[in-house]
């Protein structure tokens, strides 16, 4: 009877590709050599698909078939056997594993590979070697096939290592793809498991599993009560030293050159994953590549998983997981929500109504995912591998598939947000990059929460205050009306400027989001975002703008609140250019907005590169106009901290020194913390008004209180407090406190200009100061 | 709203550093001193506090320091400052603790003035 050949794996394997994880070799090694005493322990080896699991075997097999036994001792035999050759009849695999067995002890023993594979003739050279029983177990074979039991031949094929080992040799199971043995035609999962029982329970024989799905088997281990018996041992990426080595050793062969500074990083990039450090340098032989910076690899990597072999090798495995069409398309988007978006998730449920699909066909992609090895079950916990060539893969996948980009986009948008991650670029367009930036973070941050309207729209906030002044900025939203629930943001990603021939839809940033957190067609929402390089933004930019909106609306087919429009302004913006942006439904904000905004969420505002020296005066106010700005503040902890802030960006428009600015927040928080303590609270606001002119910045904190008390109250003097005016007064060069009948207010001014005249008292008296003893007494 | 406001202590040559972060108001003024109190009741008598990182400090915030001030004097302890901004030194002078507690440029300077070796 004519038999498969041996399988791929090992044919293919190649010892000498093979770098690293020293620790489990010896670990296992020295485990599979105690058989040789009688003493065997179980192991189950797991990861993601692709780690090496399969290699871990062989180079264990190659080991242990060169190590020698002690004296008189029986040699380990290793029988490498992998189940995921979708023999799902039972009597296909016992055929196929005996045939399997007796090739590879013939092997083992010394036997030059028979040239028929011819069971019979196997047996008989077999028994020349010592080996007997052979006949008997190929005989009951043949029984169990012509009466067409499954069960019973895999029993009889299974247990035959076991009854023919002795003095020679002892069996060495290396069992890969064992999730597999759960799918057999007509056998319960955990058959297999039965079957290998005894053996397992007897404790003498050395056993390693391999699959990419714990889960399960630890499932069916659990069933048959041996989860106990087995040691996990989880294989993950290379470390940096041993996948630098793979590098070194796969470019000799390729004869492609890396420089040596590049590799630890691209072996971060590709997670240590040998398989895709071999793809990765066979990509850059095939293409020819030279590799002489980083930015040339992120871009062959970009190229490879959008278009190469890294790419064809997940397609094809979503291809091979999924073959229904819309179901890939489900799993694909799951997929990449989780990993791109760190959408966090770690239920069934969740994870099925994130699908949006039945309970059945979510299930049954679970159950896929797991069975391949791209998903964890532990006690109904879903954990996921994070492989970062899968989670780019996905990335394109999704743009590609849902978003329509072109291939050559997505590869420039892999680029750049691992460029823009790993290297801040400096100067030529910092300003710009650094807004992008900050929104991009901002879009992140928008999950599910709501943002006052006004905070955004400029063109409302001109309207609200009459036109006055160049900025006015309200914090804290007298009504509900104006506050808009974001969409979930799901996906933020770089746009692309416009180059002749380029992509029509240029925008410096586009983010997705899907309403009320429904994750469907119909729910998505894009936002384009556009930061304005003039100084002075006109009709003409918001036109342009306006226009390419209209475009992508009409591409993506997008009803009118599908599609959210945002321009940043740059410094200002014609008068003109906020009616025209109001009148398209675009909301326009001013980086100081940003900066609140960064406030308001919390987060650290990004770094900031070291603002070049202006030129004093420069950007100050022509002479004789003065800018008024005006904030209002909710009576809260630590809002305070939000007025400094804009007295910094007040500031920077007349180019204050850094002592100056330094001097008038600390005014103003302690101005403020004193209308909040002493403000009748009948609005719980308090409001502030800064006025720049070319030689002072004056500041008005008003609170609708009765005034300071001058007195000190008993809890007062107990807390040390009471001189918050005392420091105002010598932080500042003039103050002055109004008190009327809505409220009081404290006005503060600060000459600019550094007059050598009046320098600050506080400087004056540092001279005095400075003699005062200090230290301990 | 200043969600970068914190403290981190550590323990170098018999010394408790309090390093301040962000904003030194009320909130952190008060786990200072709470991190102070319960050091001078283990036994440590010497405190520095670093304002490397402070970057904004309001007068109930300084109220408290100057009430660890006082709570250190009363245990006979040592106390110094390191790594005050110019404002900070500005309205620590005006406030009067500059009098009371000694500061210097760095940490390590700090440390040697402790351990007694000026």
């Amino acid at each position: 009877m004519r038999l498969f050949g041996t399988m791929g794996a090992d044919a293919s394997f190649r010892e000498e590709d093979f770098f690293g994880r020293e620790e489990e070799l010896s670990a296992l090694t020295r485990a599979a050599l105690e058989g040789s005493r009688g003493i065997g322990s179980s192991f189950m080896i797991y990861g993601p698909p692709n780690i090496g699991k399969t290699s871990l075997l062989l180079k264990l097999a190659k080991v242990l078939g060169g190590s020698a036994a002690g004296e008189g001792l029986p040699r380990p035999f290793p029988l490498y056997f992998s189940f995921s050759q979708i023999l799902s009849h039972p009597l296909a695999l016992s055929q196929h594993f005996l045939q399997e067995f007796l090739s590879q002890l013939l092997r083992f023993l010394g036997d030059e590979r028979p040239s028929s594979f011819d069971p019979a003739a196997m047996c008989d050279r077999l028994a020349s070697f010592g080996v007997t029983g052979c006949r008997e177990i190929l005989a009951a074979h043949d029984r169990c096939t012509a009466e067409g039991d499954g069960l019973s031949a895999l029993v009889n094929a299974l247990s035959f290592p076991f009854s023919a080992s002795g003095e020679l040799f002892y069996p060495v199971f290396l069992f890969d793809d064992f999730q597999y043995t759960g799918k057999l035609q007509a056998v319960p999962e955990g058959a297999m498991l039965s079957i290998l029982r005894p053996y397992i329970k007897s404790g003498r024989f050395p056993m390693f599993l391999s699959g990419s799905s714990p889960g399960r088997v630890t499932a069916a281990l659990k069933r048959e009560g041996l989860f106990g018996t087995f040691q996990m041992i989880e294989v993950g990426g290379l470390s940096t030293t041993s996948s630098v080595r793979l590098w070194g050793h796969l470019c000799e062969r390729r004869r492609v050159e890396i420089p040596a500074s590049l590799l630890p990083r691209a072996s971060e990039r590709l997670g240590g994953i040998p398989t895709y450090q071999r793809m990765l340098v066979e990509e850059i032989f095939f293409r020819g590549a030279k590799v002489p910076d980083a930015v040339t690899l992120e871009n062959l990597y970009a190229v490879s998983v959008t278009e190469g072999k890294l790419n064809r090798y997940w397609r094809e495995f979503f291809e091979n997981t999924f073959p229904d069409r819309v179901q890939r398309g489900r799993a694909i988007r799951f997929l990449k929500r989780i990993l791109c978006d760190r959408f966090p998730l770690d239920t069934m449920e969740g994870a099925i109504s994130l699908m949006g699909t039945t309970d059945a066909e979510g299930e049954a992609i679970l159950s896929a995912l797991e069975f391949k090895g791209l998903l964890k079950v532990d006690l109904d916990q879903l954990m996921f591998p994070g492989d970062p060539v899968l989670a780019d893969f996905l990335y394109w996948a999704f743009e590609r598939g849902v978003l329509g980009k072109g291939t050559s986009q997505v590869a420039a948008a892999i680029v750049q947000a691992r460029l823009s991650r790993t290297a801040p670029e400096p100067g030529q367009g910092g300003d710009h990059a650094r807004r992008v930036a900050v929104v991009k973070e901002l879009m992140r941050k928008w999950d599910l929460r709501e943002v006052p309207l006004l905070l955004l729209d400029f063109g409302m906030f001109r309207e609200k205050f009459g036109g006055k002044g160049l900025l006015e900025v309200v914090i804290g939203m007298e009504r509900e009306a104006v506050r808009v629930r974001l969409p979930k943001v799901s996906s933020v990603s770089t746009g692309y400027r416009a180059s002749r021939g380029g992509p029509r839809f240029d925008f410096d940033l586009v983010a997705y989001g899907f309403l009320d957190s429904d994750f469907s067609e119909e729910n998505l929402v894009i936002w384009a975002v556009d930061a304005a390089v003039e100084k002075n933004l006109g009709a003409r930019a918001v036109e342009h703008f306006e226009n390419r909106c209209r475009l992508l609306a009409l591409e993506k087919m997008l009803p009118h609140d599908r599609l959210r429009k945002w321009m940043l302004i740059n410094e200002t913006a014609d008068p003109a250019a906020v009616d025209l942006a109001s009148r398209y439904g675009i909301h326009l904000s001013h980086p100081t907005q940003l900066r609140l905004f960064l406030n308001l969420f919390g987060l650290e505002e990004l770094e900031r590169e070291p603002e070049p020296a202006r030129s004093p005066g420069s950007e100050a106010p022509p002479a004789g106009k003065t800018l008024e700005y005006e904030l209002v503040l909710p009576i809260k902890a630590d809002s305070e901290v939000v007025a400094a802030r804009v007295a910094e960006e007040v500031a920077a428009f007349a180019s204050v020194d850094a002592d100056t600015v330094d001097r008038i927040k600390m005014a103003i928080i302690e101005a403020c913390i004193n209308a909040f303590e002493h403000s009748a609270s009948e609005s719980g606001k308090v409001r502030l008004r800064y006025l720049l002119s070319p030689d002072k910045i004056e500041l008005f904190v008003q609170d609708d209180g009765k005034g300071f008390r001058s007195g000190k109250t008993p809890e007062e003097s107990k807390k040390n407090r009471g001189w918050g005016l005392k420091l105002i007064r010598e932080l500042v060069d003039d103050v002055e406190v109004i008190t009327g009948p809505d409220g009081t207010v404290v006005h503060m001014m600060m000459h600019l200009g550094g007059d050598p005249a009046n320098p600050g008292s506080v400087q004056q008296e540092q001279e005095e100061g400075g003699s005062a003893s200090p230290g301990e007494r | 709203m200043s969600p970068h406001t914190t403290i981190r202590i550590r323990e170098e040559r018999d010394t408790l550093v309090v390093c301040v972060g962000g904003y030194l108001n009320s909130q952190l003024g008060e786990e200072i001193e709470k991190v102070v109190r319960a050091t001078l009741g283990d036994g440590t008598r010497r405190i520095l506090i670093n304002f490397e990182d402070t970057r904004l400090v309001n007068s109930i915030g300084i109220s408290f320091v100057i009430g660890i001030v006082e709570k250190v004097m009363e245990r006979e302890g040592r106390m110094a400052f390191c790594a005050l901004s110019r404002i900070n030194r500005d309205l620590f002078r005006v406030t009067g603790l500059e009098k009371y507690v000694r500061s210097f440029e760095t940490e390590s300077e700090a440390l040697d003035y402790l351990a007694g070796k000026e």
